[in-house]
């Protein structure tokens, strides 16, 4: 039994300095089958979460990044972050790696998805926009 | 015509007779006009049949959709040995063990709250608040990505919020 509770008290009080807080990279990203984008402003998405994209079964070829942002939740505290005039986000850090991501669009909440999330772990949230091509919200723990 | 020399009709219209069967089955509908006009009608039936299938459209890709069967059935399989694997001595007697199942109990919730066993069950909980909730999630474990697909738009007075051509 005090075995038990030394494995408990090692693992558990290692996990709480690790678990306080959760660093986030969100990225609004486009996804097009146009090779170049028609605002300047747009950049390739990078490499890795273009591999990680491109292996989905969508039907785009193209993606552009419109945002990107790296910020810091504490744990059971909430952070909301503007991604575009018509696209923000709100993201809660629910304890174990775990995050609540409410999505915006227009002000209007729209979804609200509850997730775990540990490093290597990417969340993709996605709908159609004008032309055939695609919005997506990608949420990771930066490296 | 007795039904045995029906079934046989069907199976010679299908390739499914040896030749020399094939031959008898011939020879009878050169005699007996009322077989003739069976196979005729099979051979209409199944001309018919092959026509008209009806053609599946899967909400999700192809490959997708056969691997989730895929595992499903090897889910059932191993559900299957696991049931059937009698107690052995040793399981009768490490089993009750209240020491060990403590230790285990404590590892695993460590395992929690380091995030070690977030990696496995990634079912995302969605909740949408769309007038269409048509909301589908995909899982890729091998690229730890899961995706949720709003129907929301991304600029409403424009996208084609009936494009059905989404996803391969």
């Amino acid at each position: 039994m005090c075995l038990a509770l030394g494995v408990f008290l090692v693992t558990g009080l290692g996990a709480q300095v690790q678990a306080d807080e959760i660093k986030l990279e969100a990225q609004l990203i486009w996804g097009t089958n146009d090779e170049k984008s028609p605002d300047p402003k747009h950049k390739p998405v990078d490499p890795k979460v273009a591999k990680k994209l491109k292996k989905l079964p969508f039907k785009w070829q193209y993606y552009f990044e419109v945002n990107r942002q790296q910020f810091s939740v504490p744990q059971g505290e909430t952070k909301k972050i503007v991604l575009s005039k018509d696209c923000e986000i709100k993201v809660r850090n629910a304890g174990n790696h775990s995050v609540e991501l409410n999505i915006f669009g227009k002000g209007e909440c729209i979804g609200k998805i509850s997730q775990a999330l540990p490093k290597d772990e990417l969340l993709v949230t996605g709908g159609n926009a004008a032309n055939f091509t695609s919005w997506f919200v990608v949420l990771h723990q930066p490296d | 015509m007795n039904a045995e020399f029906q079934y046989t009709l069907q199976a010679y219209l299908d390739g499914e007779l040896s030749v020399s069967e094939a031959r008898e089955v011939e020879t009878t509908l050169a005699a007996d006009a009322e077989a003739s006009a069976l196979l005729a009608e099979l051979r209409h039936t199944g001309d018919l049949l092959a026509g008209y299938e009806a053609e599946i459209k899967l909400p999700e890709a192809r490959e997708f959709y056969w691997s989730k069967i895929q595992r499903e059935i090897q889910r059932q399989e191993a559900a299957g040995q696991a049931d059937s694997v009698p107690r052995t001595w040793w399981s009768r007697l490490w089993l009750p063990s209240g020491v060990i199942a403590a230790v285990v109990a404590a590892g695993l919730l460590g395992a929690i709250e380091m995030g070690w066993l977030a990696r496995g069950g990634r079912s995302p909980q969605i909740e949408t608040f769309l007038a269409d909730s048509g909301a589908m999630t995909y899982r890729d474990e091998i690229e730890r990505t899961t995706v949720v697909w709003l129907s929301y738009p991304g600029e409403n007075q424009f996208a084609d919020t009936s494009a059905v051509d989404t996803i391969e």
